[in-house]
């Protein structure tokens, strides 16, 4: 090429600046007349308040065949109160310019809110009636199990949702609620009546058992006034056990297609289970992880990506299943689950995880180089300030503490304990993570294109299913 | 309007001050130091809407090529430097223009001001058919990823292409055909480069904890050698008139999970006092839990699992109302259609209440307050009413003119557009069971952006 392609002047790579001081807050922690424990945070300029109500009701404690009822019962929380219909609560809400969102995960239940400072009071009022006075009438709960039969029918057309549903009935046992997805499966919620969401409520909601986490600007705000207004009104005992079973998983190397017949791609989730957060390796575990997919030029991605094209991203993460504190009874540890997840064009399928499968081999044989390493702690460390700019993301941050049993410093500490990990340790992390010959591979795809192909790459025994 | 939350999304003391480099280059800067964060946002005054029959896709595959290097950027280097730094970063592609942002540690703004710089000014040193090619694979793959593997994943095309007719700069979507993106040719994308990646054709907004002298000098050092370029080609005319005039409809049998009841309508141009009051009025209508069409579909009816409303906001073509209801049960389409036309014709016939325009207004605001209350948020929206609109300081009073509708401009914006004959329609039935074929099809997003790096969310 003759032709100038640069007309400018150009400048070397400017040096960084001066780092500004910055430190994950530190919540203050309190506790209400009724036994609700409180977190909370001043976030100067955050003009949009985070409330995270912590339930202690893991998916555990479900009662056998009622898979789902969790989910269901802390989204039927603002279905009616004593004081307003469902459309009416949804209404009010709405006026506050608030949302609220209810899910329920194997640690624990949660519901969040959002609102404007200004309204805070008057969204907490909604919020503590749901808390303490929902009516759970017949006709709502029958009307949030139909939406989630709905639901299921949906999330089980996507891909994506497909393969973690089949890697859960893979890795545990069916005795396991960890085996079945978390908001139920078609038999299970089928079951799920109003009298049964009452008595999961009645056994396991309470303030004492919970934990709200508050954080914005709150400047100008009496907290401890408009709590005790609000959610300091909230009563009730909870004397449900909250069982806590260990945890196994099978990860013999193998591979389940679910067969999708005319699929233009491959959805692939590989994985097993791993410690959880309590163990000292998990500042090595998401340093390794976040070298080997954690980004576009992550291991990877470069070959699956930046130089194949075989995808347009695939991801190595570590999620927490459950992280018991360390002095629970019986000594039960948590899990986390470790992945790789992605989609590859059909015909690539059997290429891009042969590439996939080498990408493991060269990281166990060769381990990771320092400057993949530096530059994860940079990437890790440095990030914080962006990552916990709003107050709903320190909100949701803390709130995990709370369900993971961590400690209120835990995010603060980590920082550190990442810069301290060594190249060494976090090699030996994400190889013991990922071993080559222990992971399930779950494909959704055309099983027909696909499986010749998988089975001369020597992954394990092939299963196909369909649905 | 004491029932607002106002006071503070316009008291919140938000600023920004315009520059101009000698090159055309308009920069906006807005300060905050609440947190030691910058957001770098550069807005390309060029989307979808400038491509050509045979070429559609080239703006968004020309997105990703931005990021396999320039002059003095080696391969991959851009996402590492900025990864490495503390930072995140991406890049968007949608109808009417191209974003590309960096949010980083406040000490680190000076580099990502050097690497937009370096590419602006030489992309062209490093791009190469290797990379030409492997990212048409990976935008290929974008492509199959994101609508044709997912259920109901091509409604969004589908439905563009029926609201705006054959030809119409805004037929297409900005991720493009397959057989398109195979057409690309390396000297396509040279000359996108040229035409449209020249500082006169772009609006840098960097706001947050930053020094505006300091930032000022570091953008001249680093943008104020790149030559302008003045042959761009204003885009096609968009304008179409106010109503389609007939209802215009697409049924699709596919492998889909459940039946579906999508539109889109024919809105007013963004900009206009007539498309605040239409984005009341689909909040009214549908937008949220206690809106007008989940209260009757999901909560009353219980004909469907979802029902809402989404504003897509265009500039250079009529705006679209997005519908979009996902059947519950056995439910069928003609009763939930007929419950749809039954609530458009009842907000066309009288303005909706106090309590449903403080609901709508309220959730509007809040809205503007999240994409306010981020630096990289901030910086975006004063890239687009600076590209779109010639002023960034209208995205500080965006929330005072929603705030401003009355409830009979909402009524009469109902009535005028959101009528059966103002509409493009598509049905999806399933297949029954034993069938398999067609569309595999997922979440029918109007999502208007075709990202570089959409795989970690």
């Amino acid at each position: 090429m003759t032709e100038a392609v640069v007309t400018m002047d150009l400048h070397p790579q400017p040096a960084s600046g001066q780092a500004k001081p910055w430190a994950f807050p530190a919540p203050e922690r309190g506790t209400l007349g009724n036994g609700l424990t409180v977190l909370r945070c001043h976030r100067p300029g955050q003009q949009v308040v985070a409330v995270e109500i912590c339930l202690d009701t893991p998916l555990d404690a479900e009662p056998a065949g009622l898979d789902g009822i969790a989910t269901i019962m802390v989204r039927a929380l603002s279905q009616g109160t004593s004081s307003h219909t469902a459309e009416e609560f949804a209404a009010e809400l709405e006026r506050c310019g608030a949302t609220l969102n209810a899910h329920a995960d194997y640690p624990g239940a949660r519901v969040s809110l959002e609102v404007p400072v200004s309204r805070l009071s008057r969204a907490l009022t909604l919020l503590a009636g749901a808390l303490d006075t929902p009516t759970f009438s017949g006709s709502e709960v029958e009307r949030l199990v139909r939406n989630r039969l709905d639901g299921i029918r949906l999330e089980l057309a996507n891909p994506g949702q497909r393969a973690v549903k089949q890697l859960s009935q893979e890795l545990f046992p069916a005795s396991a609620r960890m085996s079945r997805p978390r908001q139920g499966t078609e038999d299970t919620v089928r079951r799920i009546d109003a009298a049964g969401v009452r008595a999961f409520y009645a056994a396991h909601v309470g303030p004492a058992t919970a934990t709200a986490v508050v954080v914005g600007d709150l400047t100008g705000i009496d907290l401890d006034a408009v709590l005790a207004d609000t959610l300091g009104g909230w009563t009730g005992d909870t004397t449900g056990p909250r069982p806590m079973p260990p945890v196994t998983a099978d990860d013999t190397g193998r591979v389940v297609i679910v067969d999708r017949p005319g699929a233009v791609q491959t959805q692939l989730l590989i994985g097993r289970i791993g410690p959880d957060q309590h163990d000292q390796v998990w500042p090595a575990l998401m340093l390794g992880t976040y070298c080997l997919g954690g980004t576009l030029t992550s291991r990877l991605d470069r070959v699956l990506r930046e130089e194949k094209g075989y995808t347009y991203g695939v991801r190595a993460f570590e999620q927490v299943l459950r992280s018991p504190a360390p002095d629970a009874a019986g000594g039960v540890t948590g899990a986390s689950l470790l992945a790789i997840s992605g989609s590859v064009d059909t015909a690539s399928t059997g290429p891009a995880l042969g590439d996939l499968w080498t990408v493991l081999r060269t990281l166990a044989a060769d381990g990771l180089t320092e400057s993949e390493r530096d530059l994860a702690v940079q990437n890790l460390v440095g990030v914080a300030p962006l990552e916990f700019e709003t107050a709903a993301s320190v909100a949701d941050t803390l709130a995990d503490q709370v369900e993971l049993h961590l400690p209120d410093d835990y995010q603060a500490q980590l920082y550190a304990r990442l810069a301290q990990t060594g190249t060494a340790e976090a090699t030996a992390a994400v190889v013991a993570a990922f071993p080559v010959n222990r992971l399930v591979t779950i494909l959704v795809g055309d099983a027909a294109e696909i499986e010749a192909a998988v089975q001369d790459l020597g992954l394990g025994e092939i299963t196909v299913v369909t649905g | 309007m004491g029932h607002t939350a106002a006071q503070q999304a316009r008291s919140g003391g938000l600023t920004a001050t315009e520059h101009q480099l000698d090159n055309g280059l308009r920069l906006v800067l807005s300060e905050d130091h609440l947190t030691p964060v910058a957001a770098v946002c550069l807005w390309y005054d060029v989307g979808s809407r400038y491509e050509i029959k045979g070429r559609t896709g080239l703006a968004h595959l020309f997105e990703h090529l931005m990021f396999e290097g320039s002059a003095q950027v080696k391969g991959n280097g851009h996402f590492e430097l900025v990864q490495g730094a503390g930072g995140s970063l991406n890049g968007t592609t949608s109808f009417e223009r191209t974003n590309y942002f960096e949010i980083m540690p406040a000490h680190q703004l000076e580099l990502a001001l050097w690497l937009e710089a370096d590419r602006m000014g030489s992309l062209l040193a490093a791009l190469d058919e290797e990379s030409m090619e492997n990212q048409r694979d990976v935008v290929k793959n974008e492509r199959r990823q994101r609508y044709d593997n997912v259920p109901y994943g091509t409604a969004f095309e589908r439905l563009t292409a029926l609201a705006y007719p054959e030809g119409h700069p805004y037929h297409h979507i900005p991720i493009g055909s397959m057989a398109d993106l195979d057409a690309a040719t390396l000297d396509d994308a040279r000359a996108f480069f040229r035409t449209n990646y020249a500082p006169n054709n772009a609006v840098l907004a960097v706001v947050g904890d930053i020094d505006p002298e300091q930032t000022r000098r570091w953008v001249e050092k680093y943008f104020g050698s790149i030559p302008p370029y003045a042959g761009k080609v204003p885009p096609r005319d968009g304008t179409l008139p106010d109503i389609i005039g007939t209802e215009l409809r697409e049924e699709i049998q596919g492998e889909v999970p459940a039946r579906a009841l999508m539109a889109a309508y024919r809105l007013p141009h963004d900009g206009t006092r007539e498309s605040d009051a239409a984005e009341v009025a689909l909040t009214v209508l549908g937008d949220g839990m206690s809106s007008r069409l989940y209260n009757r579909l999901v909560r009353r009816d219980r004909t469907a699992v979802s029902a809402g409303f989404g504003l897509l906001r265009l500039a250079g073509a009529p705006s679209l109302g997005w519908l979009d209801v996902k059947t519950s049960g056995d439910a069928e389409i003609p009763q939930i259609e007929a419950a749809v036309d039954e609530e458009l014709a009842r907000l066309g016939a009288a303005a909706p209440s106090a309590a449903e325009m403080e609901r709508a207004q309220a959730l509007l605001e809040r809205e503007w307050l999240d994409r306010l209350g981020t630096v990289a948020g901030r910086a975006d929206e004063l890239c687009r009413y600076a590209v779109l609109f010639g002023d960034p300081q209208l995205a500080f009073t965006a929330v005072n003119r929603i705030l401003d509708i009355t409830a009979e401009e909402v009524r009469a914006v109902a009535a005028a557009r959101l009528r059966p004959d103002n509409r493009a329609v598509l049905v999806y039935e399933p297949l029954p069971p034993a069938e398999t074929a067609g569309e595999a099809g997922g979440q029918a997003s109007a999502g208007e952006s075709d990202e570089q790096d959409g795989a970690g969310r």
